[in-house]
């Protein structure tokens, strides 16, 4: 009975078919899954030397968080933290600190993702406990950590308030003497635009209120007078060169020093960005630093897997409405 | 989730949302349609049902192999505890200028060596040959400096170790750095600890402060390794001094009493010349030799293949059971289909 006649089985027409070809390529991509090697490719990343400013002006707490103040070095090392996991793999940082008048370098470049735990943990780690001197020439500090960023063939971050202390004579930063744009890189102001108060600590790293107007210089009464000093009161060429009275100023607040930040950068040839919250650097700090061909890896098994996939679904999708209904089902 | 599968993870997690796709074969076979006037005229085959579950299965497999391949399984790295020599290391670095002058005292000039330089040619050398160890740098001078948290990256440690030979800083503030290095080491147990401390002078310690240090030290209990850079014609760790034998008149030898009375093992190595330090570095290597316990991280083994692997079984059967689709004209009677049913299937 069976034998009577045979029902048609038209194989080379199944072969045609697109639900075979549809199964057969899944099937192929599925197999090549298995075996594919990770596809070297070339990704674009960057090699930064980040120098953070720990002076006592980067306590101040003007950034908020969850309602809470928070000091800009915090903010700072949030926003580098955040930075490094941005970062792509291959990419490279080392890490300094800026206080006196030069940056200390802790490490070379490291790579962002297989060392990333002892660079996150050096970041979390800085403290402006750390400062070996309590000035804060930032003229001086970035043209020396341009020339450690050139020594180790990385861009620049420089993350710092731009609050000289003591006062620059005259307001005028010292001349640039390097190329500007040697170095390409990023000088991040850190801090709000209001002033605000420092903190103040003793010996023993005790918060102890804040500075007043008369604890800190409020103006640099090193080298010559200003040519103004004449028309100050008491003026007096040998006993009161600038004048008999105390300067008063604001140096003893604080506020994100933005139009100096802006002039160094123009000086020096680096970008200037403001940190507004614990993120967002990883933008311009791309944009600002020289794009690196690295070496990345590839794993393309996730793409073939989805192209498998979806031909999958979209074979048994093919017979769905109608396979729905109960009339219809083949069974 | 059931102790059997802690051991399990995915690196994407949320690809596992489509997960119920792979339901979609109990409702879409996926196979040719065919007009059959009445199915519930053909008797019940067995066989045809198996091989229609088996179908079923095999989609449940596909779809079901390929969600979890995407989303990258792998079974996490177990903890394994072997005899071993390898110990945590934390090694606390003298920053000061001085450090950046000869072993005579000099700026230098030509093929010499500065204290600094010497440490760091050897001491990169010290960290390459324990693949083991795990590594903490901490630096000081007026300030201790936390530079790398312990770590078993040796390429952040050498990174670490080839930032000590730039300008140093002021002066020589032995111990807060002291602190700090202890504080380094982790609350693991049963980890062999060294402190080494490489520095060219000493310093007064506040007596105020000695006790705080002694109870820090009582309680990490390193193994401390003091290898004193002595420049020419400086006192060395066992001068007495001349006059009044105080701390202030001779820091380096009351450092070694500080040390000596601390009841932990402790050993100073005086170096005078490059020559001195490489061989202080290799006894200390030699005498932390000791097999020790250690606890190891296996790396976690990728488990994508088994899952691509279940969805191309599954493909290969959805695949051959579309080549081997029959026709099945609606004017055969339905008796000749009763009877080939399982010919069809099986075919």
């Amino acid at each position: 009975m069976i034998a009577a006649s045979p029902i048609p089985w038209p194989i080379a027409r199944n072969l045609r078919g697109w639900r075979f070809l549809a199964l057969a390529v899944a099937f192929g991509l599925t197999l090549a899954a298995l075996v594919v090697p990770v596809l070297p490719v070339t990704r674009i990343g960057a090699e930064i030397l980040m120098v953070v400013d720990i002076t006592g002006s980067m306590n101040v707490r003007d950034y908020a968080q969850d309602g809470k103040p928070v000091s800009r070095l915090d903010t700072a090392k949030a926003a580098l933290r955040r930075l490094m996991a941005d970062l792509p793999c291959g990419s490279r940082a080392a890490l300094g600190l800026f206080t006196e008048r030069r940056p200390f370098l802790l490490f070379t470049p490291i790579e962002v993702c297989a060392d990333f735990a002892p660079l996150d943990g050096a970041l979390a780690a800085i403290d402006w406990r750390m400062a070996w001197e309590g000035d804060s020439r930032i003229a001086a500090g970035l043209s020396r950590a341009i020339e450690m960023a050139a020594g180790l063939g990385t861009d620049l971050v420089f993350v710092t308030d731009g609050q000289e202390t003591p006062p620059l004579p005259g307001g005028e930063p010292p001349a640039f003497d390097g190329r500007p744009g040697a170095v390409r890189g990023l000088i991040v102001g850190a801090g709000a635009y209001a002033l605000s108060p420092i903190p103040r600590y003793d010996e023993l790293g005790r918060e102890k209120g804040f500075y007043g107007e008369t604890d800190v210089a409020q103006e640099n009464r090193f080298g010559p007078p200003p040519s103004d000093a004449e028309n100050r009161e008491g003026y007096n060429p040998r006993n009161a060169p600038f004048g008999a009275a105390a300067a008063r100023g604001t140096e003893h607040l604080s506020s994100v020093r933005e139009a100096y930040l802006k002039r160094l950068a123009g000086a020096t040839g680096l970008a200037y960005a403001h940190l507004d919250r614990p993120g967002g650097l990883d933008a311009p700090v791309r944009a600002a630093v020289t794009p690196r061909a690295l070496k990345g890896s590839l794993d393309p098994r996730p793409i073939l897997g989805a192209l498998a996939l979806a031909l999958v679904l979209a074979t048994l999708c093919a017979g769905l409405p109608l396979s729905l209904s109960p009339s219809a089902r083949m069974r | 989730m059931p102790a059997v599968f802690a051991p399990y993870g995915v690196e994407t997690a949320w690809v596992l949302w489509l997960l119920p796709l792979a339901l979609l074969p109990i409702v879409a076979s996926g196979r040719r349609r065919s007009a059959v006037p009445a199915i519930a005229a053909a008797p019940a085959d067995p066989l045809s049902r198996r091989i229609g579950r088996a179908l079923t299965l095999s989609g449940i497999a596909t779809i079901g192999g390929l969600v979890v391949g995407l989303s990258g399984p792998y079974r996490a790295g177990e903890r394994i505890t072997r005899i071993g020599i390898g110990a945590q290391v934390s090694m606390l670095i003298d920053r000061s200028g001085s450090m950046n002058e000869t072993f005579a005292g000099k700026q230098p000039s030509g093929a010499e060596e500065s204290k600094a330089a010497a440490s760091r040619r050897l001491l990169s050398g010290f960290v390459g040959e324990r693949a083991h160890d795990h590594f903490a740098v901490t630096a000081f001078s007026t300030a201790p400096m936390l530079v790398l948290p312990m770590t078993d990256r040796h390429d952040a440690v050498r990174a670490a170790i080839a930032a000590i030979d730039r300008p140093g800083l002021d002066y020589t503030n032995v111990a807060r750095g002291l602190a700090m290095a202890l504080s380094q080491f982790g609350a693991d147990r049963g980890i062999a600890r060294v402190l080494l401390f490489i520095s060219d002078g000493a310093a007064v310690i506040d007596p105020r402060v000695q006790d705080q240090l002694r109870a820090a030290f009582a309680k990490v209990r390193p193994n401390l390794y003091w290898l004193f850079l002595r420049t020419k014609g400086s006192p060395s760790i066992h001068d007495r001094p001349a006059g009044e034998d105080t701390p202030q008149a001779a820091p380096e030898r009351h450092l070694d009493l500080f040390f000596k009375s601390l009841t932990i093992p402790y050993r100073a190595f005086e170096a005078e010349g490059p020559q001195a330090v490489a061989d202080a570095i290799a006894r200390i290597e030699a005498l932390e030799r000791d097999p020790i316990p250690s606890t190891e991280v296996r790396p976690r083994h990728d488990l994508t293949g088994w899952a691509y692997g279940v969805a191309a079984l599954g493909l290969l059967l959805l695949a051959l059971a579309v080549l081997a689709e029959a026709d099945l004209p609606a004017r055969r009677a339905v008796r000749r289909i009763a009877a080939d049913e399982p010919l069809r299937r099986a075919a």
